[in-house]
């Protein structure tokens, strides 16, 4: 026994990787124009963050764009410019976010246009989060399963804010109907990261968001953007979006609903 | 017309060939060349006329040979590496049939990488070609102490390792699946165990392998870069022998013996890893399933002097999981039945009914839930080959080759989704190929062919057709009913010509096609790659390769420097749209790209084939680029295997008749890889800003390993040896993967970390035979 003991150990410590922070000489970054704006179906402001991208060796922060014109129409014809608040945000005066309305933003910095356009899908009812266990490596490990029922039409696509007694879950959870059209949601949120573990009693927040195929598109490209070398994914690139003009960031028109749990 | 041109070209050299020698009056010597011990046919094995220096052949796959000389007394010399060469003086006034049975030489003179003979690369028409004798690759050191087809051919120049540790292999800037990997015969369409540590080749029962770099010989066909043609042993059919090796992660046995003497034996293999016992004693990974199995048999039964019959299969399976809730399994089964038809003493005929298949199934189970996904290729293979030994200066080689693949893309089932039945689509394969080796001059030597390769989409399923990721249209194709089909043409020529006895030069073109394509996520092989055949948007992918060659003999002869230069471009080569969902998306095909590759380079190798120390010195300049359509901004890009330098150095030294010691040291450039340019915060998190493709470097890999074998004294009942070997002497920790996150203490700085996967790695292996 004491011999097998010995092989395991000296398997894990030949067999786990090692990690180490090292420095890198990368190419010259050219800062580019980052725009994240949203149109919901509740009732408004709603806001658009203008940034500055930065160098990696750069502290990350939101370096906001002060000078831009920034203005969503509707399909009804109704024309708002957004007013600065402070740090690049801007916020919208009138529009009012409605499921199935088709909204433009146009932003122009430094005589640069860029454009983008969005339409909020219909609403698919948040009916409830419920509790999922399973055993992993010996030990009971919990998540939670938003419960929607997929409507029969294809081609809806989710995405799912969770957080876990007011910590955010950096994880993108988005999910499709590709697999599971017309069908009541079984898959569990999945955490990926072993610091964000669900404990019993912990309080799980989420917000589900009803949103496109490119919105989908974005922040799946954006869960594969991990590691590089034989052991990362797939090349990672800027995730197709649909703002053009050459910015970064997504305009997404959504519904909104949210929902608590406490883990017992 | 242009095929016109082709083919009217070719018969007219071949004409030429024929009427030019047809007048001369001759008798054909012919039979087959044996080792004494063990009754194994001897592939490549060459026969010489002492008398004739221009006279000459190799036998083929099956040991066979056949000579057309004019009436005479002969000297014949049988040479073979690791083999006494034999002289037989003969008599030659009517054709006669001779069987020569070779002894083997003593042990120490055992070389990896070899050619037939001392001479064999200098007269020669093939390039890029290497044969790796399987007895002599034990003494070089591998990780785990597992002696590795696959990763012994990553040592030579122009051929990648895909990894750390990874048994898979690029070559000549070609990607993983654009290797044809046969295993008697049958394609192996992955060829790895346990996510590429281990290569499904079980070294104890593979007799000898060779790659062809791109310029194969027209009866090869249907991968763009290269062929790895993996022999498996005829077994003794003198004497029943078992053969063992115990190592730290696996063990293995095999038993062959005669089932007639002289006449028939068979061959059983078989080998397990145990990695999952180890885990099952711990606590916290008792749930884990890690291992693999897999199993060679053969067998050949001669039927009279002219008919030989073989059997031979491969079963191999991978379990990997996590108690009941997670699953993987996957694995290979090949199955070949040959038979060897000696129709007279100057044309062979060998008959192929050739079976594979490879699958793979993940299962998931959530609590009350389950989910399984599945994908399966399947082929059932015939081929004919014939070789007409025609004269003294050539030999004909012709055949064709109808493959029937049965390819079933990933598919999900289980209780929480739609289950999708997809029967997956049919392809028919169909090849005609012929090939002429011709010894024009004495100095001069040229193999020309040609191969007819066609591809017809079968009834069953419906095809999109895409523009601009689009569906403009639909065909729906009946079963049994025939759509689209793709015929191309593929010239290869390569010539030889030697200068004198020390040096030769070599040129050669080669087109190839591949009508099978594989989608990966990952760069390596991974169990849930998925192949994809031919459609109305997916074309044959085809490669043109040109090179050049130069061999001689350095050294006072000691050493053979080999170099050669190449070129290829590679047209519809295929890759996906950024953020694709390739196992999901209901249609795959609508996520495809396409575009164009080039890739060149050039390679050294200096070899010492005979002595106390033997070894080579590699060197691969190269460069590997893409071009595709909607990616990098339709420009070209570096493709991930791009290494610019790649080194490699192995030496064996015997220092005793029981001690031998050996090192293997490699260098190469980092992959192209990706890394951010800079970085965003949105809504909290850090997103990072991507440039061009492919245009930063993972950092050099570099690692020497060292390994010592000791044999105990042979006794008449048993032979055994230990090997100890240490991989990463220095304990460099080379970069696996480059990662960009969040400094926990301060997360509004990067930190850039990089993930080693081994640091030593020592091994111990017993190996016996009795």
């Amino acid at each position: 026994m004491k011999k097998i003991l010995f092989i395991v150990v000296f398997f894990t410590i030949i067999l786990i990787g090692c990690d180490k922070e090292i420095t890198l000489v990368l190419d010259d970054n050219k800062p580019v124009l980052v725009i994240d704006g949203s149109i919901t179906d509740q009732a408004g402001p709603y806001f658009v963050q203008l940034s500055l991208s930065t160098t990696i060796n750069n502290p990350t922060r939101i370096n906001g764009v002060n000078n831009a014109r920034v203005i969503i129409t509707d399909q009804a014809g109704v024309k708002d410019s957004l007013q600065l608040v402070s740090n690049g945000l801007y916020k919208t005066q009138k529009i009012k976010g409605m499921e199935g309305g088709t909204y433009n933003l146009e932003v122009e910095v430094d005589q640069k246009k860029y454009t983008a356009s969005a339409t909020m899908p219909l609403k698919v009812n948040f009916d409830s989060l419920r509790i999922n266990t399973f055993p992993f490596n010996g030990e009971i490990r919990y998540s939670v399963i938003p419960v929607y029922a997929d409507p029969v039409t294809l081609g809806n696509s989710y995405r799912f804010i969770q957080k876990i007694n007011d910590t955010i879950d950096p994880t993108f959870h988005v999910f499709n109907d590709n697999l599971n059209n017309g069908k009541v949601n079984q898959r569990p949120l999945r955490g990926g990261d072993d610091n964000l573990k669900i404990k019993p009693r912990d309080n799980v927040f989420v917000e589900m968001q009803c949103i496109s195929n490119t919105s989908y598109t974005y922040y799946y490209s954006l869960n594969l953007q991990s590691g590089a070398g034989p052991g990362g994914g797939t090349a990672p690139s800027n995730p197709p979006s649909n703002i053009e003009g050459g910015a970064l960031g997504i305009f997404s028109a959504h519904s909104v609903q949210r929902k608590t749990i406490t883990i017992r | 017309m242009r095929y016109k041109i082709y083919v009217f070209s070719f018969l007219l050299c071949l004409g030429a060939h024929f009427t030019s020698v047809a007048a001369q009056q001759s008798y054909v010597l012919s039979g087959s060349v044996r080792d004494k011990q063990t009754g194994e046919s001897l592939i490549k094995a060459v026969v010489r006329i002492q008398e004739l220096p221009n006279a000459g052949i190799i036998s083929n796959e099956y040991g066979f040979y056949s000579l057309s000389l004019p009436k005479g007394n002969y000297s014949v010399m049988v040479s073979q590496v690791g083999y006494e060469t034999l002289v037989q003086k003969i008599k030659l006034d009517s054709s006669i049939t001779i069987n020569f049975s070779l002894q083997t030489k003593n042990v120490l003179k055992e070389v990896v990488v070899e050619s037939s003979r001392k001479n064999d690369n200098l007269t020669k028409a093939q390039m890029g070609t290497e044969t790796i004798n399987m007895a002599a690759i034990s003494k070089v050191p591998v990780i785990f102490g597992e002696k590795d087809l696959l990763k012994t051919i990553q040592l030579l120049p122009g051929v990648k390792s895909a990894g750390e540790g990874n048994s898979g292999f690029f070559v000549r800037g070609g990607g993983a699946d654009q290797n044809l990997i046969l295993l008697d015969e049958a394609p192996v369409y992955n060829a790895t165990h346990l996510l590429g540590f281990f290569s499904t080749f079980n070294s104890d029962a593979i007799k000898d392998a060779t790659i062809i770099k791109g310029n194969s010989p027209s009866q090869y066909g249907g991968r763009l870069s290269s062929v790895l043609d993996v022999k498996m042993k005829e077994g003794n059919n003198q004497d029943y022998t078992v053969n063992g090796g115990i190592g730290l992660i696996s063990s293995k046995v095999s038993i062959e013996g005669p089932l007639q003497k002289n006449k028939s034996s068979f061959i059983l293999s078989g080998r397990r890893t145990y990695a999952d016992v180890f885990l099952k004693a711990t606590e916290k990974f008792k749930d884990n399933i890690l291992y693999f199995y897999d199993l060679n048999a053969k067998a050949n039964y001669q039927i009279n002097a002219k008919n030989k019959i073989y059997v031979s299969g491969y079963f191999g399976r991978d379990e990997l999981g996590l108690g009941q809730d997670f699953g993987i399994d996957w694995g290979n089964k090949t199955g070949t039945i040959r038979w060897n038809k000696i129709i007279s003493n100057k044309l062979f005929l060998n008959t192929s009914f050739i079976y594979s298949d490879y699958n793979y199934n993940v299962k998931l189970k959530n609590g009350e839930t389950n989910f399984n996904i599945n994908s399966e290729i399947k082929d059932v293979n015939l081929k004919q080959d014939y070789t007409l030994y025609t004269n003294t200066q050539n030999t004909l080689r012709f055949g064709f080759n109808t493959i029937l693949h049965n390819i079933r893309p990933s598919t999900f089932t289980g209780t929480v989704i739609n289950s999708v039945a997809k029967t997956g689509r049919n392809g028919l394969e169909n090849a005609v190929y012929l090939t002429n080796n011709y010894k024009a001059t004495n100095q001069l030597t040229i193999d020309y062919g040609m191969r007819l390769s066609m591809y017809t989409l079968m009834g069953g399923d419906v095809y999109n057709i895409y523009q601009n990721g689009v569906v403009s249209s639909s065909i729906k194709l009946a079963p049994s009913s025939f759509g689209k089909t793709y015929a191309n043409l593929e010239p290869r020529i390569t010539t030889n010509f030697r200068i004198d006895d020390e040096k030769s030069i070599k040129a050669g073109y080669a087109r190839n096609v591949q009508h099978l394509h594989l989608l990966s996520n990952s760069v390596a092989s991974s169990p849930s790659d998925q192949w994809i055949g031919n459609s109305y948007n997916i074309k044959p992918e085809i490669a043109d390769q040109i090179s050049v060659g130069y061999v001689t003999k350095v050294f006072k002869s000691n050493f053979e420097f080999t170099t050669e230069a190449y070129y290829k471009h590679l047209q519809n080569q295929i890759d996906y749209k950024d953020g694709a969902e390739i196992n999901t998306v209901s249609d795959v095909e609508s996520v495809l790209l396409y575009g164009i590759g080039r890739a060149y380079g050039l390679e050294l190798l200096l070899k010492k084939k005979e002595g106390r120390l033997t070894g080579w010195i590699g060197y691969t300049l190269s460069k590997t680029e893409r071009k595709i359509e909607g990616i990098n901004e339709n420009n070209w890009y570096n493709a991930r295997q791009d290494r610019t330098h790649d080194i490699s150095v192995v030496g064996i030294y015997d220092l005793n008749a029981r001690w031998s010691i050996s090192g293997v040291f490699v260098y190469n450039t980092g992959d192209a890889v990706t890394y951010p340019t800079g970085k965003y915060n949105v809504q909290g998190q850090t997103l990072y800003q991507y440039a061009a493709r492919n245009a930063n470097r993972m950092p050099a890999y570099h690692r020497l390993d060292f390994s010592a074998t000791y044999e105990k004294n042979k006794t008449k009942r048993m032979h055994g040896s230990w090997n100890f070997s240490l991989y990463n002497v220095y304990g460099r920790e080379n970069a696996y993967r480059i990662s960009f996150k969040d400094d926990p203490n301060d997360p509004t700085r990067t930190q850039i970390i990089r993930t080693a996967l081994f640091k030593w790695v020592p091994s111990v292996t017993y190996q016996f035979k009795f």
